[in-house]
């Protein structure tokens, strides 16, 4: 009777010794810090986990945003945090879930350069970090004219100018045939811009139209995005009167 | 006897040593990268107070044409800007040289600005927005004058209209050209509204 008291508690002990050691495997939170974050629409995902990163704050000041995925994976589980893709119906036509208006891209340049991919374990610390920033849509068009040499356009400061050549015939002469499918500058969402002739070729004065309001200037706005830029731009060039 | 052997001996060793030292001709290329701002010629980068080293515009690296020794201490300073140029920054400047330390050095140079502020006749009514770039400015009626943004030196501008005033039309004239290195009187832009 002793002994078989004795060899029970033995057994519950040696139970309740297990379950301490095993039952709690090592888990690693999966943690993300994404910045330059300007709008709302952010799904990152990994491990059939989405993380979405809500921003709804003014896009004039991006946020940097932390956040933990709802479960951490276990030791040596593979993860690969990345924006959310989704396949439409038809099979083809691929939506990635950025911020509106944005595109995101791991980090990198240290010290925030960290793999996106990687072995729970591997690290100390799980740690994603992504920057987001505001996509830009070109301004694009035509010259029309254009015989002299020395044209170059302008969009405000800050930005390099463009400078426009004539086209050459064979004799190397100006024909002043179109000058077509001319990328003029980069504009980034939501703000402005206004072409103008910084300099105008020799002999010749160039006008600009097109942009939203017809004479070179708009915003670079909802409609212009979908557009996939400002496509309407016509510098027309006239030989000045002698 | 034996004694004066030896001190001639640490005499030699001693000499040899600072002329291994002292020389500034050792094996270690001092040179650095050149972030922004260097647009215009005129900038010169001096090691140690000497040395001197002229940087073409447009550089994005530099490097001394004496080369120094490890341990040696270096020390880069700008002994001329360019007239464009309000400062320039360098990290990791001044140190003792090693492979490590000569491969650190950056510098960064800001470009002066000048106030762009323009002119505009007959604006009576409201609704005018002016742009310069990504730069918008909603234009009060009644006022002369106009700040746009402050635009760098040497670097272009654009005034134009993004929106016309209610029941008026304005024109820009001369809205287009380089900004000098003046703040006042530096641009000839008007507005004109009837």
């Amino acid at each position: 009777m002793k002994f078989s008291f004795a060899r029970g508690a033995l057994a519950l002990m040696a139970t309740l010794t297990l379950a301490s050691c095993g039952g709690g495997k090592a888990t690693f939170p999966i943690n993300v810090s994404v910045t330059g974050v300007s709008y709302d629409g952010l799904v990152l995902t990994t491990n059939g986990q989405d993380l979405p990163i809500h921003y709804t704050g003014d896009p004039k000041t991006p946020a940097t945003i932390n956040a933990v995925f709802p479960n951490g994976i276990e030791y040596g589980e593979i993860y690969t945090v990345v924006p959310k893709t989704t396949t439409a119906s038809d099979g083809k036509t691929v939506t990635v879930s950025y911020p509106q208006h944005q595109t995101c891209s791991p980090a990198t340049g240290y010290p925030i350069g960290l793999p996106i991919t990687g072995t729970a374990g591997q690290l100390s610390k799980i740690q994603i970090n992504y920057v987001c920033s505001i996509n830009a849509y070109p301004l694009t068009g035509k010259v029309t004219g254009l015989r002299g040499t020395g044209l170059t356009l302008a969009n405000g400061s800050g930005v390099a100018t463009v400078s426009v050549s004539p086209a050459l015939g064979t004799d190397n002469q100006p024909t002043g045939a179109d000058i077509t499918g001319l990328t003029l500058f980069s504009v980034t969402f939501a703000t402005t811009y206004g072409v103008t002739v910084l300099t105008q070729p020799t002999g010749q004065t160039c006008t600009i139209s097109g942009g939203a309001n017809g004479t070179g200037a708009g915003t670079m706005d909802q409609a212009a995005e979908t557009a996939g830029g400002v496509s309407n731009f016509v510098i027309s060039c006239v030989n000045n009167p002698t | 006897m034996k004694s004066s052997i030896l001190r001639a001996g640490v005499a030699l060793a001693c000499a040899l040593g600072l002329a291994a030292c002292g020389g500034g001709s050792g094996d270690l290329l001092l040179q650095g990268t050149i972030y922004s701002g260097v647009t215009k010629a005129g900038l010169i980068l001096t090691n140690n107070g000497g040395d001197d080293l002229v940087i073409p515009a447009g550089a994005t690296s530099f490097q001394f044409s004496r080369a120094v020794s490890t341990d040696d201490e270096f020390n880069i300073e700008v002994k001329q800007y360019p007239s464009n140029v309000k400062t320039c920054t360098i990290i990791n400047g001044k140190a003792r040289a090693n492979y490590y330390t000569i491969a650190q050095v950056s510098m960064s140079c800001e470009i002066k600005t000048h106030p762009l502020v323009i002119k505009i006749n007959g604006l009576s009514t409201n609704g005018l927005v002016v742009v310069n770039g990504t730069d918008r400015k909603e234009v009060q009626p009644n006022l002369p004058t106009l700040a746009m943004n402050p635009v760098y030196e040497d670097g272009a501008y654009g005034v134009t209209i993004l929106t016309q005033p209610t029941g008026q039309t304005c024109t820009v004239s001369n809205g287009s050209a380089t900004m000098g290195s003046t703040d006042e009187n530096n641009n000839n832009v008007v507005v004109n509204c009837v």
